[in-house]
């Protein structure tokens, strides 16, 4: 039932614009996939490449081990979730549900079966008479799903089809639709530009720039190891200090930052390795930083408190610190210690040199 | 604060005379032809009839010309339909480097005179019909024909337009959606954009269909020997007029006051019946069915008093314009016997004074009809029953409608027909309207 | 090979049956209905006017006498120009004009007040009115001007009963009726690309123009004019186009004296019976257009899209 997608060297050009260049990669049967990348870094067009609406300018797409090469979108086993649904207006929920097959010829009474048992599926039994415009977005949502799955496609492709919900819809929906993938069992190929719905739904995250896959990973290595400076800025929030390299010994780099020296790790996913001498960035996520205890005794940076933001769960502080143009981020779980904070006071910040990044210099995400 | 009021007053002064420009002429034609005199008038008014509706319908030559129109319309609808739809398709399709010299083309027929497509089209099938060796009975020559092909040459732009504004709406991912989901591309044509253009086919034929209807300019070259209503009308109204014209003309008008009155109500309904369903959509309840039968049940018996009064108008404007029209007529004949002998007598006694000079009093001829002759009998009916009072009830009716609809109808695109009386509309109505020229 | 490749992307999009219908009928369209008519009249008016049978014979050669007629008229006539034919071109050019002129100052401001004044119930019933007098065709609306205007018409008993004038006022004559009927016959062409213009302008912008002491007639020349031009230039455009080649509003409202050059077209197809000469004419009228057109596009710098919407 569910194939595995293969691109082999797709360059897609408009005219002398590249949308998407040299992509080679591989997605498994079954497994939930997802290209993250900022509007315009090419991924919509690679989904439209692989459901058969463009062709490549260069290279070949095997759906299944077969190149799609000169097959249309109608007779590719895939099935496009657009962003805005394209649900067809003029018809009813069940004839939106089982178009797919009344293009094939299956008779009104067998599809009337199939969509029930789909309804049934996406939770909206006995809703199949009202016309699509009568329902919620999250319903519709639902329905788009059902559509979808209707055509039994091997591969199911989503072009950011959460974006138009509100935040807590959205949160629902994200793991609604891992369920719904883990039920029916195919490729699910995602697009979207929300790193939370990458994370959490996903199996492996393509992150694009500029039409370039930067890095492919599942969640936690993306986050934990990023291999490029883009990856690391666009993925969760960093405090950054740029430097040059001192020495690269053991996984692990000296870089002495406008901050101070700094240890941080150098990721195995790097696509650039460091040497010495280069210019580098590290990176320190907020939830790594704290403040330093006695016996920390490397990566301790003198900071002022500026501002602080309170948000229930965490406390946000903001910090001025000599060389950095940016106020330094540090998020603290609330265990209650606010009172023994001011403004304006001095302190000491630390970040393990294990979770702290380095990486060779690069473009980084826009703010 | 005095000159706003007074630019306000001024405002308003425009806007009435504005108008009274407008229906002004409308109103006068219609009120002549229920006043029996032989000659289209006002005053003096004879006698309250409507027998120039029954000369109109008996009226052999316009009859035989309103057939024709109504054929060529028809012919004229099923050409520039689909040519609008598949000028429109192309549209969208074509090369954006060829686009622009596309545009100019199809678009050119609206803006070249009238005159010239009919003498073009003339001209064209005739040299082909000399090319081929063709008789004179063939479809080269044939009145009927050309003015269809003539006709269709503009006609079919109109619908484009129709098509294009539509076609300006329609969600090209839909289309994709169809295509992804295994339809091919004829299934999706039939099955995706055909049911969405639906209500564009309809208004195009509506208006390729008026506009075919009403056009003079170029039929009247190209019908060579045949007749459309148009052409009748426009040698009557050239060679002496009658007030039988004015009756066609109260026709049209009370049909179009009845036309806009219920595509009104149509429209309402529709609104109505949007905002059930995102009034539903929001609250996330069934009350949807609830909603969608109170509207209808509102607007129906609106719908059916309309109809009501309309018929109940023209029933009791025909009775009382055919009893006691003979009676009128004669008693103002006799009068205006008297008002006759009265002058001729005048006359007389002036030229037994002037005697010396003969010749120089010249009495005026019958360019003022006497007015004291009037017959008294019918000025109570006419108060009622006269054509103005009708129109302002069914006027006044679907104004009631309008005021109560902007209350809970925003403006938006209905789907009906895609309001063929909608402002936004209205612009290509009138051009096609106005093809004739 | 650019169209090759264009035709099979054509074909594959929209299927063999689909692309034929549609190449097929635009194609019908753009050749044996608006191309080839114009081209074959073009050619008609250089020809000279032969019986059916020399047509095509010896004596079928190009001439340009009909062009020639227009401008300097019979050989035999003794003025040097065609004085006759070219007062009634210019004259027809120059009325279109006025009566465009008057049709912009009487709807500009009716259009304004029912974009931007008028509100609710009222404004929608004042333009769903407007359209009634517009499916009354055109020949009907001349007709109500001939009996308004007549010597025994409403306006003339008006006047006679007032004591103002002691004869009716020759309109029609004076062709007063024709150009009423003109105006009124091409008032809502004018009225809705104007409104349909007017009404998308956000009023906050008349606002802040007031609110920074704009003057209101410089309120409409600075903010709402500009903004409107489309929809002026379109409003003008159809006006004058149907005005200069109106036919049925001349012939019934037209004084006996006077005639419009569509009539002069007209009666060289009918009574006249010369075709190629009344084609000359036909493409004179045309050229006329086209260059009006490209006039209008010029000095307003719109595109033909916003012409003719």
């Amino acid at each position: 039932m569910s194939a595995d997608v293969r691109l082999e060297n797709v360059w897609i050009k408009f005219g002398s614009f590249v949308a998407a260049r040299e992509i080679e990669l591989t997605i498994k049967g079954g497994e939930f996939f997802s290209f993250l990348g900022p509007s315009g870094c090419g991924k919509t067009t690679i989904l439209r490449a692989v459901s058969g609406f463009l062709k490549p300018s260069e290279g070949n797409i095997l759906i299944g081990g077969k190149d799609m090469a000169g097959i249309g979108p109608n007779r590719r086993p895939t099935a496009l979730i657009f962003q805005n649904l394209a649900l067809f207006p003029l018809m009813t929920v069940w004839e939106n549900i089982t178009f797919a097959l009344e293009v094939k010829g299956v008779n009104a009474t067998e599809r009337r079966k199939k969509a029930d048992e789909l309804l049934e599926l996406i939770a909206l039994p006995g809703q199949g008479e009202k016309m699509v415009g009568e329902l919620s977005g999250g319903q519709r949502q639902r329905v788009a799903i059902a559509r979808a799955l209707a055509a039994e496609p091997e591969v199911l492709l989503l072009d950011e089809p959460l974006s138009a919900l509100d935040l807590k819809l959205r949160q629902h929906m994200r793991t609604e639709l891992r369920s719904i993938q883990r039920r029916v069992g195919i490729t699910f190929i995602y697009i979207t530009h929300d790193q939370g719905e990458a994370l959490t739904m996903s199996d492996n995250v393509a992150v694009m720039r500029d039409g370039v896959i930067e890095q492919v990973g599942d969640g936690t290595t993306i986050y934990d190891a990023p291999g490029s400076p883009f990856v690391a800025s666009f993925v969760g929030e960093n405090n950054l200090f740029r430097g040059t390299v001192e020495s690269v010994d053991n996984g692990m780099a000296t870089v002495t930052t406008t901050v101070g020296t700094l240890l941080a790790k150098t990721p195995v996913t790097a696509s650039n390795p460091l040497k010495v001498g280069d210019t580098a960035y590290v990176f320190q996520r907020p939830e790594s930083l704290r403040f330093a205890k006695p016996d920390n005794q490397i990566n301790r940076i003198k900071a002022t408190i500026v501002n602080e933001e309170f948000e229930g769960n965490f406390w946000q502080v903001y910090f001025e610190v000599p060389g950095s143009t940016k106020p330094v981020k540090m998020s603290m779980v609330n265990d209650g210690s606010s009172s023994e904070r001011r403004r304006g006071e001095v302190v000491e910040l630390v970040c393990e040199p294990e979770l702290s990044v380095a990486l060779a210099e690069g473009p980084l995400a826009a703010e | 604060m005095i000159t706003d009021r007074l630019g306000k007053y001024a405002v308003l002064l425009f806007v009435v005379m504005f108008f009274a420009y407008l229906f002004g002429p409308l109103i006068i034609m219609s009120i002549t032809a229920f006043n029996s005199a032989d000659f289209p008038r006002v005053s003096p008014w004879d006698c309250f009839s409507v027998e120039w509706f029954d000369v109109l319908v008996n009226d052999d030559k316009l009859m035989d010309g309103l057939r024709n129109s109504l054929i060529i319309g028809i012919g004229v609808v099923a050409l520039s339909v689909p040519i609008g739809l598949a000028g429109a398709l192309m549209l969208m399709q074509i090369s954006p480097r060829v686009r622009p010299w596309y545009y100019t083309i199809v678009v050119s027929p609206i803006l070249i005179p009238g005159v010239v497509l009919g003498i073009s089209t003339l001209i064209f099938w005739d040299r082909l019909g000399a090319m081929f060796n063709a008789n004179y009975e063939s479809i080269f020559y044939d009145g009927i024909f050309l003015t269809i092909v003539g006709q269709t040459t503009f006609i079919s732009a109109y619908s484009m337009l129709v098509f294009i504004s539509r076609l300006q709406r329609f969600d090209p991912a839909l289309e994709e959606a169809a295509l992804d989901l295994g339809a091919s591309h004829v299934q999706t044509f039939r099955k995706i954009l055909l049911p969405f253009l639906k209500p564009a086919i309809g208004s195009a034929a509506v208006l390729a269909f008026l506009a075919s209807f009403e056009n003079y300019n170029t039929t009247v070259f190209t019908i060579t020997s045949e007749s459309t209503l148009t052409t009748v009308l426009a040698s009557k109204v050239r060679y002496g007029i009658n007030p039988s014209i004015s009756a066609l003309a109260v026709t049209i008008v009370v049909l179009t006051l009845f036309a806009a009155a219920i595509m009104e109500i149509k429209k309402r309904r529709t609104d109505a019946f949007e905002k059930a369903i995102s009034k539903a959509v929001i609250e996330g309840t069934d009350a949807l069915s609830k909603l969608g039968r109170k509207s209808n049940r509102l607007i129906d018996p609106a719908f059916a008093m309309i109809i009501v009064i309309f018929l109940a108008g023209l029933g009791t404007a025909y009775y009382s314009g055919t009893v006691g029209v003979d009676e009128c007529k004669t008693s103002v004949k006799e009068a205006k016997k008297l008002e006759t002998q009265r002058r001729v007598d005048e006359r007389r006694k002036k030229q037994m004074f002037e005697g010396a000079q003969p010749g120089t009093q010249q009495a005026a001829p019958n360019t003022t009809a006497p007015s004291t002759g009037k017959a008294k009998g019918t000025e109570g009916y006419q108060g009622i029953f006269a054509p103005t009072n009708l129109e302002s009830q069914v006027k006044g009716d679907s104004g009631a409608a309008n005021d109560a609809a902007t209350d809970d109808a925003p403006a938006k695109g209905t789907e009906g027909y895609q309001g063929i009386f909608a402002p936004t509309n209205l612009e290509s109505q009138v051009k096609g309207e106005e093809s004739s020229n | 090979m650019a169209l090759y490749n264009y035709l099979k992307n054509f074909f594959t999009r929209n299927g063999v049956f689909l692309s034929v219908f549609l190449l097929g009928v635009v194609g019908f369209w753009i050749f044996f209905l608006i191309i080839l008519p114009q081209i074959f009249m073009f050619d008609f008016s250089f020809r000279f006017n032969l019986p059916p049978a020399e047509q095509g014979g010896p004596n079928d050669v190009y001439t340009i006498s009909h062009y020639k007629f227009l401008l300097f008229g019979s050989a035999l006539s003794e003025d040097s120009y065609n004085v006759i034919d070219l007062t009634v071109f210019l004259r027809t050019i120059v009325t279109a004009v006025f009566v465009t002129l008057f049709d912009f100052i009487i709807c500009y401001p009716i259009a304004y007040y029912l974009a931007q004044v008028a509100k609710g119930g009222w404004a929608r019933l004042m333009v769903l009115s407007l359209i009634v007098p517009f499916w009354v065709n055109e020949i009907l609306r001349a007709f109500a001007f001939r009996i308004i205007f007549g010597s025994n018409g409403v306006i003339n008993d008006a006047l006679m009963a007032m004591g103002i004038v002691d004869d009716p006022y020759p309109f029609i004559r004076e062709n007063i009726a024709l150009y009423a009927g003109l105006g009124y016959a091409f008032v809502l062409l004018m009225i809705f690309p104007l409104y349909n213009a007017v009404e998308s302008l956000d009023k906050n912008q008349i606002e802040a123009a007031r609110d920074l002491g704009s003057p209101w007639w410089r309120i409409h020349w600075r903010v709402v004019m500009p903004f409107a031009k489309p929809g002026i230039s379109s409003g003008c455009t159809m006006v004058f186009m149907l005005s200069a080649g109106a036919l049925a509003a001349p012939q019934i409202l037209g004084g006996p004296s006077s005639l419009w050059f569509t009539q002069i077209i007209y009666q060289w197809f009918n009574t006249g019976g010369n075709w190629p000469r009344g084609s000359a004419y036909a493409i004179v009228l045309l050229i006329t257009s086209i260059v009006f057109v490209l006039l209008v596009m010029k000095i307003f710098k719109v595109k033909l899209g916003e012409i003719a919407r």
